[in-house]
């Protein structure tokens, strides 16, 4: 027989005014096995929980029912109480008569009626409820991470100085990831690959870290602690161990395709180094653009082969199978730059001279395709006018992305002032909404670009840029004047807003969840800002949203952080709260496991004792299983049943609200 | 349990309508929560119970509400791509687009019955659902309760207000059709027995008063006890999940191109492995029942399904096709009032006298146990009272929504004529038009209610 304790909670005034809590209390008396019955102002005060742990103690109760506010908010602390004073944690629920009743409705007595009949509702629930004990599920000390930009790899580092092995994933045949393509860095103007090369060399040389560029996830099977993760490393046709890096192939090529680390700005051998302190340091022949297609066979060409001394080239190279189990992975994925027609309209695409933000750190930089010297690409002539163009797609829902791409004010005023410093004559216009510049040294950064470096800012946006006798005409507007404006630029470069890059592909892999813009869904915006809703796969850097390197790092430490703290476990409990089988009763459809989001249903053999097979029937794997309870309305005798939430539960929860 | 409310209770002044809402924790929870903690008012007639997921709600517990004299139901959670547990709401969004479906045939007034998608951020939208799901139900009064009342003699498909099909398609089958089958039929099986290709066949064979009945063949000199005619009406692919049938393995079974098709069922379903048995597809012109020639026969183009090892006769697909009746009847069942409807289907489940016959029949219904003989929770009242007649005969038909391949035998059976094949008819057109999915086709095609589309059509939904 159920020995049933009900607490009803005034929540000070919040459900008292509302509901009349010391009625409730008494007609919660009158529930048949409800042996205990109070109400108290705050329940969930120490006292108040005490009240619990005493009356689970006196009157040795089955079952907790506190009628307080939302499970959300208590369920934990109640649980918790319970288990204190000895009773299993899982035979307490919570009524929520605040936040779904008291505060949501005026009429005394309509809310009185309703709290009574949801606190009789989670009493028959309550008293249907099994003791559970969390499933212990062993856990797989190593990480994956997905990305090799910066915060792929400071995310590497750090677990790899955590004394735990890492698989570091890259798709391109380096690693760097797109601040490998920056010129220098704001505020402090750091050559970026001063700073970054140094980190990609150790990522290489950890003994932690395996490195796999080159390299894609095929597929991530298991759950947290247990990932299974098939890696497929694309072939390189050249021997990472053999090649020295001499560069002797490349002059050795004769085709040429644009150099997409460059951004199509310059040109690169189909037998090529992404750039000079590409990490790997090694050469990758790209088969589509090399002469002998995409096949590579039958050889017409073979120049690069009888040019490398070590002889480390391999025409034969096949895709090669990894499979790695881990316990944790971490999705740093990065981004790309917005493809919207707005950005065509003022003239990307069309005008040669009209650039994004990553095209012009490329000319910037020293090791890019001008040496750093600040040239236009159609006729190579140094510009005179530049101008710089703001939120091109962000914080603009109409045509591009509602919010706000978070560093382009930053790095557009960089641009200007490196400008300048390049072209000390030249005029630099930047046209801005709002300057958002909310970092350490951030505002004294543009202070010094506006004032010191005189660049014009002008406050408002751009309609068109159209070419007109060799020169780039830009419309817009000054909204503070109020006037209407054109400039004759030599170069226009955009500041296009950045969309994730999570494939479609991988997310579905990971069964991650991504807004339309392919950033990745965060456990909660403030307090769980590098987890996942998938236990066990974190998120760091831009492939959550939009920033810039210093809180990419950080969050890449955070996550590194996380990950460590999972796998330093040895195992980990789960909620017991997953499904299972009647194996009498079931007759092996196996709908439940063509519903099963996880793979979690498998199939299990009934043998007699001589051997023979009777039967199969359907199992759960509580490792696997998450407790959503599609597989029970799959099944069509219920031969299936979900702890928590039972068939018997809602039977009778119904029967408490009906009638 | 206790008792239902009556229902002088539930007219009297001061009704007050019931909404009981069944939302998932992660979404419509969360954000009737906000609406709480933003301190919105809305209605207090709804009553919410909480899940895991709307993937884990089964619309079978709708129908218990409505049993238990709730007046409304709102099903509410994630919307589609928002799910915690992936594809839970997807799965949903199917079932219980099919349940809508049968409910709004069966005449429960549509505004009883409402699904929407309310995410945690949503708590405007939780209050505007809920409040105009109370107003609606307010304006229709309390609902019919017990589920399924009988308010005066109900409308009849016989006063049909259109003429019925023309029953010519089939008019130029001649008895010679079948005696070339069925010698043919007593060769194969014969051959079939001699060689040990099968243990036993199972076909047809002489029953009382020119019927035909079910019968097993294990020794080759007895084929010619095996006959096929009009008469041969029965599907037979029936026994073949039954245990006594299990050391006949592999059974030779005679089809016809209807029977073929609970096969693919049977094998998507793994309740028989395909060397189990062998099909014997004999070529059907057509079978009759009570006399007539059945309605599957009238548009049945085939004469031979997609599962047939061996077939017997032509496997020409058949040029007289006609309409089928039993669309035109739903057709005009569709034309009725909501609540004309409803007081049909009532009227036909107040006579089910709970033999089970039709599920015995039933190919599909292989289930042992049966849901109707589970009694912890007791998911379905066994006494024939009009109460568990109605949830009895809800719950064959959306276990069979999507998987019932329009055999009839269950309403070929019923001892008190209730009209289920235009349940199941309809729930298969709904299927087809919603999912583009035909049971009975390709073994290799998940169920359609067991998998889903994300981009499936959810204009029901709020």
């Amino acid at each position: 027989m159920a020995r049933i304790g009900v607490f009803v909670c005034h929540c000070g005034e919040n459900i008292a005014r509302t509901v009349r809590v010391k009625e409730l209390a008494q007609k919660a008396a009158q529930i048949p096995g409800v042996v205990h019955s109070e109400d108290y102002i705050y329940m969930c005060s120490e006292p108040g929980q005490k009240k619990v742990r005493d009356a689970i103690q006196q009157k040795k109760l089955t079952g907790v029912v506190v009628a307080a506010c939302s499970p959300q908010l208590h369920e934990l602390t109640f649980r918790k109480a319970c288990q204190e004073a000895g009773l299993n944690p899982y035979l307490c629920e919570m009524a929520n008569i605040r936040e779904q009743c008291s505060w949501v409705h005026t009429d005394r007595e309509k809310a009185t009626q309703k709290a009574y009949e949801h606190l009789r509702y989670i009493v028959e629930k309550v008293r249907r409820n099994r003791p559970l004990r969390p499933i212990p599920v062993p856990i797989t000390p190593r990480v994956l991470v997905i990305g090799g930009g910066i915060a792929g790899i400071q995310a590497a580092l750090d677990i790899a100085d955590g004394g735990v092995p890492v698989t570091l994933v890259e798709r391109q045949p380096s690693i760097g990831g797109n601040m490998a393509r920056l010129s220098e860095t704001f505020p402090t103007l750091d050559c970026a690959q001063c700073i970054l090369t140094p980190k990609m060399v150790s990522v290489r040389q950890h003994p932690n870290i395996e490195l796999l560029t080159y390299s894609e996830v095929e597929d991530v099977k298991g759950f947290v602690g247990n990932f299974q993760v098939t890696i497929k490393k694309k072939p390189r046709y050249v021997d990472e161990d053999l090649c020295t890096g001499c560069g002797d192939c490349a002059p050795a090529c004769p085709s040429a395709v644009p150099n997409e680390f460059d951004r199509n700005l310059s040109w690169r051998k189909a037998i090529y180094i992404p750039f000079p302190q590409a990490v790997p340091p090694v050469y990758t022949l790209d088969p589509q653009a090399c002469l002998n297609g995409p096949k590579l066979f039958p050889l017409a060409c073979e120049r690069c082969y009888q040019a490398c001394g070590p002889k480390a080239i391999n025409f034969n190279d096949r895709p090669k199978i990894i499979e790695r189990k881990v316990g944790a992975i971490i999705v740093a994925t990065g981004y790309e730059l917005l493809n919207a027609d707005y950005v065509k309209e003022l003239g990307y695409g069309l005008y040669p001279d009209v650039m994004d933000g990553l095209e012009f750190e490329r000319l910037l930089s020293a090791s890019g395709p001008t040496g750093g010297e600040v040239v236009r690409p159609s006729d190579h002539k140094v510009p005179k006018t530049v101008v710089f163009i703001q939120c091109v797609g962000s914080r603009n829902p109409a045509n591009g992305v509602p919010y706000c791409s978070r560093i382009c004010c930053m790095y557009t005023a960089k641009h200007a002032l490196l400008y300048k410093h390049k072209v000390p004559e030249g005029k630099a216009f930047i046209f801005y909404m709002d300057i958002r510049a909310g970092g350490k040294g951030y505002e004294e950064f543009i202070q010094r670009v506006m004032e010191q470096e005189r660049i014009t800012y002008i406050r408002g946006a751009v309609s068109k840029v159209y070419g007109l006798n060799g020169k780039l005409m830009v419309q817009g507007v000054d909204t503070l004047s109020g006037q209407r404006l054109e400039v004759a630029a030599d170069l226009v470069v955009l500041a296009t807003a950045m969309v994730g890059a999570n494939s479609s592909d991988l997310v579905q892999k990971l069964r991650l969840a991504v807004d339309r813009y392919g950033f990745g869904q965060e456990a909660h915006p403030k307090l769980r800002p590098v987890e996942t809703l998938s236990a066990g796969i974190f998120l760091a850097g831009v492939a959550q949203a939009p920033k810039d390197i210093p809180d990419t790092v950080a969050q890449a430490s955070a996550a590194a952080g996380k990950a460590l703290a999972l796998v330093a476990q040895k195992t980990l409990e789960r909620e017991p709260t997953v499904a299972s089988v009647n194996e009498f009763t079931c007759v092996g459809c196996f709908e439940c496991q063509k519903v099963c989001p996880y793979g979690a249903i498998e199939r299990k053999e009934i043998r007699d004792r001589a051997g023979n097979l009777l039967k199969v029937v359907s199992t759960v794997n509580t490792g696997v299983c998450n407790g959503c309870g599609a597989c029970v309305v799959a099944c069509r005798n219920k031969s299936m049943d979900l702890a928590g939430f039972s068939e018997e539960q809602i039977f009778a929860s119904l029967a408490a609200v009906t009638v | 349990m206790a008792a239902v409310r009556t229902d002088s209770e539930r007219t009297e002044k001061g009704w007050e309508p019931k909404l009981i809402a069944f939302v998932c924790n992660w979404c419509t929870y969360a954000g009737a929560d906000a609406a709480g903690t933003r301190r919105m008012l809305y209605s207090p007639c709804v009553r919410i119970i909480r899940f895991p997921c709307t993937g884990r709600i089964d619309p079978h517990f709708i129908v218990r509400a409505f049993e238990q004299g709730a007046d409304g139901v709102l099903v509410s959670g994630c919307h589609p791509g928002d799910c915690h547990y992936v594809s839970g709401n997807l799965l949903a969004r199917r079932r219980f687009a099919i349940f809508k479906a049968l409910m709004d045939f069966l005449g429960l007034e549509p505004e009883r019955l409402s699904f929407s998608w309310v995410s945690a951020t949503e708590a405007g939208k939780w209050v505007e659902v809920v409040n105009s799901r109370v107003e609606a139900l307010r304006k229709l009064g309390p609902a019919r309760v017990p589920w399924g009342t009988l308010s005066g003699p109900p409308p009849s498909l016989n006063g049909r207000s259109v003429a019925p099909m023309p029953q010519e398609p089939l008019s130029q089958v001649k008895p010679d059709d079948y005696q070339a089958v069925e010698s043919q039929l007593r060769q194969l099986a014969e051959g079939l027995l001699a060689t040990g290709q099968v243990k036993a066949v199972l076909g047809y064979g002489k029953g009382s008063l020119q019927q035909a009945t079910p019968i097993v063949i294990t020794n080759a000199t007895e084929a010619n006890q095996l006959i096929f005619n009009e008469h041969c009406v029965q599907n037979l692919t029936v026994y073949l999940t039954s245990p006594s049938f299990r050391s006949l393995r592999p059974l030779g079974v005679v089809v016809k191109a209807c029977d073929s098709k609970s096969l693919v069922g049977l094998l998507q379903e793994d309740q028989v492995k395909r060397e189990d048995f062998r099909a014997i597809a004999v070529s059907c012109p057509g079978v009759k029942v009570n006399g007539r020639w059945a309605d599957k026969c009238l548009s049945c183009d085939q004469r031979i399904g997609p599962i047939a090892d061996h077939i017997v006769g032509s496997s020409e697909p058949k040029s007289t096709a006609g309409a089928d009746p039993r669309d035109w009847e739903i057709q005009t069942i569709e034309k009725w009032a909501p609540a004309e409807r409803w007081n049909f289907w009532m009227n036909q489940f107040s006579r089910c006298i709970r033999c089970y016959a039709c599920r015995a029949v039933c190919p599909l219904c292989y289930c042992q146990p049966c849901i109707a003989d589970k009694n912890r929770p007791q998911w379905i009242p066994t006494s024939p009272h009009l109460k568990g007649n109605v949830s009895w005969n809800l719950f064959r038909a959306l276990h069979l929504a999507g998987r019932c391949i329009g055999c009839d035998e269950c309403t070929r059976v019923c001892p008190v004529g209730i009209r289920l094949d235009l349940i199941n008819r309809r729930l298969s057109l709904e299927v087809a038009k919603r999912f583009g999915y035909e049971p009975g086709k390709d073994p290799s095609v998940p169920p359609p209610l067991a998998t889903y589309r994300p981009n499936d059509p959810g204009e029901f939904i709020l």
